[in-house]
Protein backbone atom coordinates (compact mmCIF):
# COMPACT_ATOMS: atom_id res chain seq x y z
CA UNK A 1 0.00 0.00 0.00
CA UNK A 2 1.80 3.15 -0.94
CA UNK A 3 0.21 6.64 1.08
CA UNK A 4 -0.16 9.49 -0.28
CA UNK A 5 1.10 12.08 2.07
CA UNK A 6 0.12 15.42 0.08
CA UNK A 7 -3.54 14.66 1.94
CA UNK A 8 -5.21 16.96 3.63
CA UNK A 9 -7.10 17.48 6.77
CA UNK A 10 -8.05 14.56 8.44
CA UNK A 11 -7.26 12.44 5.88
CA UNK A 12 -3.83 14.03 6.33
CA UNK A 13 -3.49 12.90 9.58
CA UNK A 14 -4.45 9.00 9.20
CA UNK A 15 -2.21 9.28 6.22
CA UNK A 16 0.43 9.93 8.91
CA UNK A 17 -0.70 7.19 10.88
CA UNK A 18 -0.48 4.67 8.04
CA UNK A 19 2.96 3.70 8.65
CA UNK A 20 2.60 1.67 12.27
CA UNK A 21 5.02 0.26 13.75
CA UNK A 22 4.52 -3.94 14.19
CA UNK A 23 2.98 -5.25 11.27
CA UNK A 24 1.70 -8.85 9.31
CA UNK A 25 1.69 -10.54 6.45
CA UNK A 26 -0.32 -13.35 5.55
CA UNK A 27 0.37 -15.57 2.61
CA UNK A 28 -2.80 -16.48 1.00
CA UNK A 29 -1.33 -18.65 -1.59
CA UNK A 30 0.70 -20.86 0.90
CA UNK A 31 -2.21 -21.19 3.68
CA UNK A 32 -3.45 -24.36 3.42
CA UNK A 33 -6.31 -23.18 6.10
CA UNK A 34 -5.05 -26.10 8.33
CA UNK A 35 -5.97 -24.34 11.74
CA UNK A 36 -2.60 -24.45 13.89
CA UNK A 37 -2.52 -20.63 14.18
CA UNK A 38 -5.89 -21.12 15.40
CA UNK A 39 -4.53 -23.62 18.28
CA UNK A 40 -1.59 -21.93 18.86
CA UNK A 41 -3.29 -18.60 19.51
CA UNK A 42 -5.72 -20.56 22.28
CA UNK A 43 -3.15 -22.19 23.54
CA UNK A 44 -0.78 -18.53 23.93
CA UNK A 45 -3.60 -16.44 24.52
CA UNK A 46 -5.50 -18.67 27.57
CA UNK A 47 -8.72 -18.61 25.50
CA UNK A 48 -11.61 -20.31 26.76
CA UNK A 49 -13.54 -23.15 25.31
CA UNK A 50 -16.97 -21.93 25.37
CA UNK A 51 -18.58 -25.61 25.09
CA UNK A 52 -21.43 -26.79 22.61
CA UNK A 53 -24.39 -24.78 23.71
CA UNK A 54 -22.74 -21.08 23.35
CA UNK A 55 -21.02 -22.09 20.71
CA UNK A 56 -24.58 -22.94 19.04
CA UNK A 57 -25.16 -18.75 20.03
CA UNK A 58 -21.96 -18.37 18.28
CA UNK A 59 -20.06 -17.10 21.06
CA UNK A 60 -16.75 -19.05 20.84
CA UNK A 61 -14.07 -17.31 21.20
CA UNK A 62 -10.84 -16.74 18.43
CA UNK A 63 -8.81 -14.37 17.73
CA UNK A 64 -7.86 -15.89 14.79
CA UNK A 65 -10.16 -17.75 12.37
CA UNK A 66 -9.88 -18.93 9.07
CA UNK A 67 -12.45 -17.42 6.49
CA UNK A 68 -13.53 -18.85 3.04
CA UNK A 69 -15.83 -18.04 0.66
CA UNK A 70 -17.45 -19.77 -2.49
CA UNK A 71 -17.20 -17.90 -5.87
CA UNK A 72 -19.59 -18.28 -8.70
CA UNK A 73 -23.41 -19.87 -8.52
CA UNK A 74 -24.11 -23.43 -7.09
CA UNK A 75 -23.43 -25.84 -8.66
CA UNK A 76 -20.39 -23.90 -10.67
CA UNK A 77 -18.83 -22.86 -7.42
CA UNK A 78 -15.34 -22.38 -6.69
CA UNK A 79 -13.29 -21.82 -3.73
CA UNK A 80 -11.44 -18.54 -2.83
CA UNK A 81 -8.02 -18.92 -1.19
CA UNK A 82 -8.05 -19.55 2.51
CA UNK A 83 -8.39 -16.10 4.58
CA UNK A 84 -7.03 -16.03 8.31
CA UNK A 85 -8.92 -13.01 9.71
CA UNK A 86 -7.47 -11.80 12.99
CA UNK A 87 -7.29 -8.55 14.12
CA UNK A 88 -5.71 -6.01 12.02
CA UNK A 89 -4.42 -3.68 14.76
CA UNK A 90 -6.18 -0.81 12.61
CA UNK A 91 -3.88 2.32 12.66
CA UNK A 92 -7.51 4.48 12.77
CA UNK A 93 -9.69 1.90 14.61
CA UNK A 94 -13.44 1.88 14.44
CA UNK A 95 -13.39 0.33 17.86
CA UNK A 96 -11.35 2.94 19.85
CA UNK A 97 -13.51 5.65 19.93
CA UNK A 98 -16.74 3.90 20.75
CA UNK A 99 -15.85 2.52 23.96
CA UNK A 100 -17.02 4.83 26.72
CA UNK A 101 -14.84 4.02 29.30
CA UNK A 102 -11.82 4.01 27.20
CA UNK A 103 -11.14 0.15 27.52
CA UNK A 104 -9.38 0.12 24.07
CA UNK A 105 -7.27 2.82 23.56
CA UNK A 106 -4.50 3.08 21.13
CA UNK A 107 -0.95 2.52 22.05
CA UNK A 108 1.28 4.85 21.57
CA UNK A 109 4.17 3.29 22.62
CA UNK A 110 3.58 0.24 20.56
CA UNK A 111 0.67 1.33 17.81
CA UNK A 112 -1.15 -1.14 18.50
CA UNK A 113 -5.15 -1.61 19.92
CA UNK A 114 -4.91 -1.96 22.99
CA UNK A 115 -8.01 -3.63 25.42
CA UNK A 116 -7.32 -2.95 28.78
CA UNK A 117 -9.42 -6.32 30.87
CA UNK A 118 -9.63 -4.27 33.86
CA UNK A 119 -11.17 -1.24 32.46
CA UNK A 120 -13.67 -3.42 30.46
CA UNK A 121 -17.13 -2.64 31.67
CA UNK A 122 -18.74 -5.21 28.46
CA UNK A 123 -20.96 -2.71 26.46
CA UNK A 124 -20.07 -4.69 23.40
CA UNK A 125 -20.16 -1.50 21.43
CA UNK A 126 -16.53 -2.01 20.20
CA UNK A 127 -17.26 -5.40 18.69
CA UNK A 128 -20.37 -3.78 16.68
CA UNK A 129 -18.25 -1.21 15.44
CA UNK A 130 -15.32 -3.65 14.37
CA UNK A 131 -15.73 -4.00 10.34
CA UNK A 132 -13.51 -7.33 10.66
CA UNK A 133 -15.70 -9.12 13.04
CA UNK A 134 -12.84 -10.29 15.32
CA UNK A 135 -14.02 -9.30 18.67
CA UNK A 136 -15.57 -11.47 20.97
CA UNK A 137 -17.05 -11.60 24.51
CA UNK A 138 -16.88 -13.23 27.43
CA UNK A 139 -20.21 -14.42 28.31
CA UNK A 140 -20.10 -16.83 31.14
CA UNK A 141 -16.43 -17.38 33.39
CA UNK A 142 -15.46 -19.66 30.96
CA UNK A 143 -12.67 -21.10 32.80
CA UNK A 144 -14.57 -21.54 35.86
CA UNK A 145 -18.38 -22.79 34.92
CA UNK A 146 -19.08 -26.45 36.34
CA UNK A 147 -20.02 -27.32 32.93
CA UNK A 148 -16.96 -27.70 31.34
CA UNK A 149 -14.94 -29.40 34.48
CA UNK A 150 -14.73 -32.62 34.64
CA UNK A 151 -15.53 -34.43 38.01
CA UNK A 152 -12.64 -36.60 39.76
CA UNK A 153 -13.81 -38.22 42.94
CA UNK A 154 -16.18 -35.62 43.72
CA UNK A 155 -13.80 -32.55 43.16
CA UNK A 156 -14.45 -30.51 39.99
CA UNK A 157 -10.75 -30.30 37.76
CA UNK A 158 -10.18 -27.92 35.02
CA UNK A 159 -7.03 -29.76 33.17
CA UNK A 160 -6.40 -26.98 31.02
CA UNK A 161 -5.56 -24.77 33.62
CA UNK A 162 -2.37 -26.17 33.85
CA UNK A 163 -1.53 -24.94 30.51
CA UNK A 164 -2.76 -21.20 30.98
CA UNK A 165 0.06 -19.07 30.00
CA UNK A 166 1.02 -16.85 33.19
CA UNK A 167 2.30 -14.14 31.05
CA UNK A 168 -1.47 -13.46 29.78
CA UNK A 169 -4.31 -12.40 31.97
CA UNK A 170 -7.35 -14.85 31.93
CA UNK A 171 -10.28 -12.90 31.29
CA UNK A 172 -13.75 -12.98 33.35
CA UNK A 173 -17.05 -12.89 32.43
CA UNK A 174 -18.22 -9.31 31.29
CA UNK A 175 -15.16 -8.51 29.08
CA UNK A 176 -14.31 -7.95 25.87
CA UNK A 177 -11.20 -9.40 24.39
CA UNK A 178 -9.16 -8.98 20.83
CA UNK A 179 -5.72 -10.69 19.07
CA UNK A 180 -2.71 -8.33 20.69
CA UNK A 181 -0.50 -8.85 18.14
CA UNK A 182 1.20 -11.61 21.27
CA UNK A 183 2.01 -8.24 23.45
CA UNK A 184 3.48 -10.39 25.64
CA UNK A 185 5.96 -11.71 23.60
CA UNK A 186 6.77 -8.11 21.95
CA UNK A 187 7.10 -7.04 25.96
CA UNK A 188 9.43 -10.44 26.88
CA UNK A 189 11.49 -10.00 23.70
CA UNK A 190 12.08 -5.64 24.06
CA UNK A 191 13.08 -6.72 27.83
CA UNK A 192 15.55 -8.80 26.82
CA UNK A 193 16.69 -6.68 24.37
CA UNK A 194 16.82 -4.08 26.46
CA UNK A 195 18.96 -6.25 29.32
CA UNK A 196 21.38 -6.60 26.57
CA UNK A 197 21.83 -3.08 25.18
CA UNK A 198 20.55 -3.70 22.22
CA UNK A 199 17.56 -3.64 19.88
CA UNK A 200 15.12 -5.74 18.97
CA UNK A 201 15.88 -7.32 15.66
CA UNK A 202 13.76 -8.88 12.96
CA UNK A 203 12.77 -12.70 13.42
CA UNK A 204 14.09 -12.58 16.68
CA UNK A 205 10.57 -13.41 18.35
CA UNK A 206 7.10 -14.03 16.37
CA UNK A 207 3.99 -14.31 17.70
CA UNK A 208 2.68 -17.76 18.38
CA UNK A 209 -0.08 -17.90 15.04
CA UNK A 210 3.28 -17.05 12.91
CA UNK A 211 5.37 -19.40 15.07
CA UNK A 212 2.45 -22.63 14.33
CA UNK A 213 2.25 -21.83 10.67
CA UNK A 214 4.13 -25.34 8.84
CA UNK A 215 3.81 -23.22 5.76
CA UNK A 216 5.13 -19.95 6.96
CA UNK A 217 2.63 -18.06 5.41
CA UNK A 218 2.34 -15.80 8.51
CA UNK A 219 5.21 -12.97 9.03
CA UNK A 220 5.24 -10.78 12.28
CA UNK A 221 7.33 -7.62 12.37
CA UNK A 222 8.38 -4.40 12.16
CA UNK A 223 6.61 -2.95 9.40
CA UNK A 224 8.44 0.43 9.93
CA UNK A 225 11.79 -0.86 9.17
CA UNK A 226 11.96 -1.46 5.59
CA UNK A 227 14.74 -3.92 5.90
CA UNK A 228 12.54 -5.80 7.84
CA UNK A 229 10.78 -9.30 6.08
CA UNK A 230 7.70 -8.07 6.73
CA UNK A 231 7.97 -4.80 5.16
CA UNK A 232 9.81 -6.31 1.86
CA UNK A 233 7.06 -8.50 2.19
CA UNK A 234 3.87 -6.24 2.82
CA UNK A 235 5.32 -4.01 -0.26
CA UNK A 236 4.97 -6.57 -2.93
CA UNK A 237 2.72 -6.56 -5.96
CA UNK A 238 0.91 -9.25 -4.57
CA UNK A 239 -0.46 -7.33 -1.44
CA UNK A 240 -4.04 -6.12 -0.78
CA UNK A 241 -5.68 -4.68 2.86
CA UNK A 242 -9.46 -5.53 3.82
CA UNK A 243 -11.49 -3.11 3.90
CA UNK A 244 -9.17 -0.16 2.98
CA UNK A 245 -12.47 2.22 2.21
CA UNK A 246 -13.10 2.38 5.31
CA UNK A 247 -9.90 3.91 5.96
CA UNK A 248 -8.89 2.01 9.12
CA UNK A 249 -5.31 1.57 8.19
CA UNK A 250 -4.98 -2.04 8.89
CA UNK A 251 -1.43 -3.40 9.76
CA UNK A 252 -2.31 -6.78 8.51
CA UNK A 253 -1.54 -7.35 4.17
CA UNK A 254 -2.89 -9.98 2.56
CA UNK A 255 -1.03 -11.43 0.08
CA UNK A 256 -2.62 -12.85 -2.91
CA UNK A 257 -1.82 -13.33 -6.54
CA UNK A 258 -4.68 -11.66 -9.15
CA UNK B 1 -46.75 0.27 54.90
CA UNK B 2 -43.64 2.70 53.43
CA UNK B 3 -45.63 5.44 55.09
CA UNK B 4 -45.48 3.96 58.49
CA UNK B 5 -42.30 2.58 57.95
CA UNK B 6 -41.10 6.86 57.36
CA UNK B 7 -42.99 7.38 60.39
CA UNK B 8 -41.21 4.71 62.76
CA UNK B 9 -38.02 5.94 61.47
CA UNK B 10 -38.63 9.48 62.17
CA UNK B 11 -39.77 8.45 65.55
CA UNK B 12 -36.76 8.78 68.43
CA UNK B 13 -36.51 4.54 68.44
CA UNK B 14 -36.22 4.78 64.52
CA UNK B 15 -33.91 7.49 64.41
CA UNK B 16 -31.21 5.94 67.08
CA UNK B 17 -32.15 2.54 65.42
CA UNK B 18 -30.59 4.28 62.08
CA UNK B 19 -27.54 5.79 63.64
CA UNK B 20 -26.69 2.18 64.95
CA UNK B 21 -26.87 0.75 61.87
CA UNK B 22 -25.02 3.13 59.85
CA UNK B 23 -21.94 3.18 62.77
CA UNK B 24 -22.72 -0.49 62.44
CA UNK B 25 -21.82 -1.03 58.58
CA UNK B 26 -18.99 1.96 58.64
CA UNK B 27 -17.43 0.06 61.04
CA UNK B 28 -17.50 -3.33 58.87
CA UNK B 29 -16.28 -1.46 55.89
CA UNK B 30 -13.55 -0.34 58.57
CA UNK B 31 -12.32 -3.47 59.70
CA UNK B 32 -12.90 -4.90 56.13
CA UNK B 33 -10.18 -2.32 54.55
CA UNK B 34 -8.12 -2.78 57.54
CA UNK B 35 -7.65 -6.80 57.06
CA UNK B 36 -6.66 -5.89 53.48
CA UNK B 37 -4.24 -3.59 55.01
CA UNK B 38 -2.87 -6.26 56.92
CA UNK B 39 0.22 -8.51 56.39
CA UNK B 40 -1.01 -12.13 55.83
CA UNK B 41 -0.37 -15.02 57.92
CA UNK B 42 2.35 -16.61 57.32
CA UNK B 43 4.14 -20.43 58.16
CA UNK B 44 6.85 -19.26 60.49
CA UNK B 45 7.35 -15.88 62.03
CA UNK B 46 10.07 -15.46 59.72
CA UNK B 47 12.61 -12.23 61.19
CA UNK B 48 13.55 -10.24 57.75
CA UNK B 49 14.92 -7.60 60.23
CA UNK B 50 17.31 -9.93 62.09
CA UNK B 51 18.80 -10.99 58.30
CA UNK B 52 18.33 -7.92 56.82
CA UNK B 53 20.15 -6.37 59.72
CA UNK B 54 22.66 -8.98 59.56
CA UNK B 55 23.84 -7.96 56.34
CA UNK B 56 22.20 -10.06 53.99
CA UNK B 57 21.45 -9.00 50.56
CA UNK B 58 17.50 -9.23 49.42
CA UNK B 59 18.43 -10.62 46.20
CA UNK B 60 20.33 -13.55 48.19
CA UNK B 61 16.98 -15.13 48.91
CA UNK B 62 14.87 -13.23 46.25
CA UNK B 63 17.32 -13.44 42.92
CA UNK B 64 14.75 -13.32 40.24
CA UNK B 65 14.42 -9.93 40.54
CA UNK B 66 17.56 -9.14 38.72
CA UNK B 67 16.48 -11.16 35.78
CA UNK B 68 12.74 -11.73 35.57
CA UNK B 69 9.43 -10.83 36.37
CA UNK B 70 8.78 -12.47 39.75
CA UNK B 71 11.83 -11.89 42.46
CA UNK B 72 10.53 -15.82 43.95
CA UNK B 73 10.09 -17.19 47.68
CA UNK B 74 13.10 -19.17 48.98
CA UNK B 75 12.81 -22.69 49.46
CA UNK B 76 13.74 -24.30 52.87
CA UNK B 77 16.98 -25.54 51.17
CA UNK B 78 18.00 -21.78 50.99
CA UNK B 79 17.46 -21.67 55.06
CA UNK B 80 19.20 -24.73 55.19
CA UNK B 81 22.24 -23.42 53.53
CA UNK B 82 23.15 -21.30 56.13
CA UNK B 83 21.16 -22.35 59.16
CA UNK B 84 22.68 -26.18 58.99
CA UNK B 85 26.19 -24.41 59.92
CA UNK B 86 24.52 -22.54 62.94
CA UNK B 87 24.98 -24.15 66.25
CA UNK B 88 21.62 -22.34 67.73
CA UNK B 89 19.30 -23.82 64.73
CA UNK B 90 19.38 -27.42 66.83
CA UNK B 91 18.69 -25.51 70.18
CA UNK B 92 16.44 -22.37 69.65
CA UNK B 93 12.90 -23.58 69.73
CA UNK B 94 12.20 -20.25 67.59
CA UNK B 95 13.88 -22.62 64.36
CA UNK B 96 12.32 -25.59 65.55
CA UNK B 97 9.24 -25.58 63.08
CA UNK B 98 12.11 -25.21 60.06
CA UNK B 99 14.22 -28.11 61.72
CA UNK B 100 10.89 -30.26 61.62
CA UNK B 101 9.95 -29.35 58.18
CA UNK B 102 13.51 -29.62 57.08
CA UNK B 103 13.77 -33.24 58.34
CA UNK B 104 10.37 -34.06 57.36
CA UNK B 105 10.94 -33.14 53.90
CA UNK B 106 8.43 -30.47 53.66
CA UNK B 107 8.98 -27.14 52.30
CA UNK B 108 7.07 -23.85 53.55
CA UNK B 109 4.54 -22.18 51.72
CA UNK B 110 5.23 -18.94 51.77
CA UNK B 111 2.12 -16.26 51.43
CA UNK B 112 3.34 -13.46 49.01
CA UNK B 113 2.57 -9.92 50.62
CA UNK B 114 3.47 -7.57 47.64
CA UNK B 115 0.74 -9.07 45.06
CA UNK B 116 -0.50 -6.88 41.81
CA UNK B 117 -3.81 -8.54 40.18
CA UNK B 118 -3.86 -10.85 37.53
CA UNK B 119 -4.63 -8.60 35.07
CA UNK B 120 -1.12 -6.86 36.10
CA UNK B 121 1.57 -7.91 34.54
CA UNK B 122 5.02 -6.29 36.76
CA UNK B 123 8.27 -6.90 35.76
CA UNK B 124 11.21 -6.47 38.76
CA UNK B 125 14.03 -6.74 35.64
CA UNK B 126 13.22 -3.20 34.34
CA UNK B 127 12.70 -1.46 37.94
CA UNK B 128 16.25 -3.01 39.50
CA UNK B 129 17.64 -1.71 35.95
CA UNK B 130 16.54 1.88 36.41
CA UNK B 131 18.20 1.71 39.81
CA UNK B 132 15.58 1.35 42.22
CA UNK B 133 16.31 -0.39 45.16
CA UNK B 134 14.47 -2.75 47.30
CA UNK B 135 13.18 -0.54 49.87
CA UNK B 136 11.98 1.83 47.39
CA UNK B 137 9.06 0.36 46.92
CA UNK B 138 9.17 -2.78 49.63
CA UNK B 139 10.02 -0.28 52.79
CA UNK B 140 12.47 -1.16 55.26
CA UNK B 141 13.19 -4.53 55.59
CA UNK B 142 15.59 -3.88 58.88
CA UNK B 143 12.00 -2.40 60.96
CA UNK B 144 9.56 -5.33 59.96
CA UNK B 145 9.44 -9.10 60.90
CA UNK B 146 6.58 -10.19 58.31
CA UNK B 147 7.19 -8.33 55.15
CA UNK B 148 4.25 -5.47 54.89
CA UNK B 149 3.26 -3.15 52.25
CA UNK B 150 4.35 0.30 52.85
CA UNK B 151 1.84 2.27 51.09
CA UNK B 152 -1.06 0.55 49.18
CA UNK B 153 0.40 -0.40 45.29
CA UNK B 154 -2.21 0.89 43.19
CA UNK B 155 -1.92 2.16 39.46
CA UNK B 156 -2.18 5.77 40.90
CA UNK B 157 1.10 4.52 42.87
CA UNK B 158 2.76 3.69 39.80
CA UNK B 159 2.00 6.10 37.24
CA UNK B 160 3.24 8.94 39.55
CA UNK B 161 6.57 7.43 39.96
CA UNK B 162 6.69 6.87 36.04
CA UNK B 163 5.57 10.21 35.24
CA UNK B 164 7.66 11.63 37.79
CA UNK B 165 10.76 10.21 36.62
CA UNK B 166 10.46 10.79 33.28
CA UNK B 167 10.21 14.59 34.10
CA UNK B 168 12.23 17.40 32.72
CA UNK B 169 13.07 19.47 35.77
CA UNK B 170 13.64 15.34 37.90
CA UNK B 171 14.84 16.03 41.25
CA UNK B 172 14.93 19.62 40.21
CA UNK B 173 17.58 18.91 37.16
CA UNK B 174 15.73 20.39 34.01
CA UNK B 175 17.41 19.14 30.97
CA UNK B 176 18.52 21.69 28.47
CA UNK B 177 19.81 19.17 25.91
CA UNK B 178 16.75 18.62 23.50
CA UNK B 179 17.72 14.99 22.38
CA UNK B 180 17.81 13.98 26.42
CA UNK B 181 14.17 15.44 26.48
CA UNK B 182 13.18 13.42 23.60
CA UNK B 183 14.72 10.55 25.01
CA UNK B 184 12.51 11.44 28.13
CA UNK B 185 9.62 11.95 25.84
CA UNK B 186 9.71 8.52 24.57
CA UNK B 187 10.37 6.53 27.78
CA UNK B 188 6.95 9.05 29.28
CA UNK B 189 5.36 7.61 26.45
CA UNK B 190 6.27 4.29 27.18
CA UNK B 191 5.72 3.96 30.90
CA UNK B 192 2.40 5.66 30.45
CA UNK B 193 0.83 3.31 27.97
CA UNK B 194 -1.56 0.94 29.39
CA UNK B 195 -0.30 -1.82 27.27
CA UNK B 196 3.23 -1.95 29.41
CA UNK B 197 1.32 -3.48 31.94
CA UNK B 198 -2.14 -4.22 30.96
CA UNK B 199 -2.67 -7.50 28.33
Amino acid sequence: MTVDLNLVGAKGAIAEAAQGKWGMTIDQDICTGCQACVAACAMENNLAFVGEEDAGYGRTQHWIRIERFWDGEYPHVQATPFQPMLCQQCGHAPCEPVCPVFATPHSPAEDLNLQVYNRCVGTRYCANNCPYQVRSFNWRDYHTVPELGNMVNGTLVFPLHNQLNPDVTVRRRGVMEKCTFCIQRIHKAQDKAKSEGREVEDGEFTTACAQACPASAITFGRVDHPESLVSQLAHQERGVKHLEELNTLPRVTYLKEG
Amino acid sequence: MIRKFFEWVLSPMGRIAVVITVMSLFSLAAYGVYQTQQPPEQPIQFTHKLHVGLGIQCLYCHPGALRGPSPGLPTINKCWGCHQQIAKTQTSPLLKPMVDAMNAGVGFTWVPVAQVPDFVHFTHRPHVAAGLNCENCHGDMTKVTIAENPQVMNMGWCLNCHKSRTEDNFQNNPTSDAGVSAQLEKKRTKLTDCGTCHY
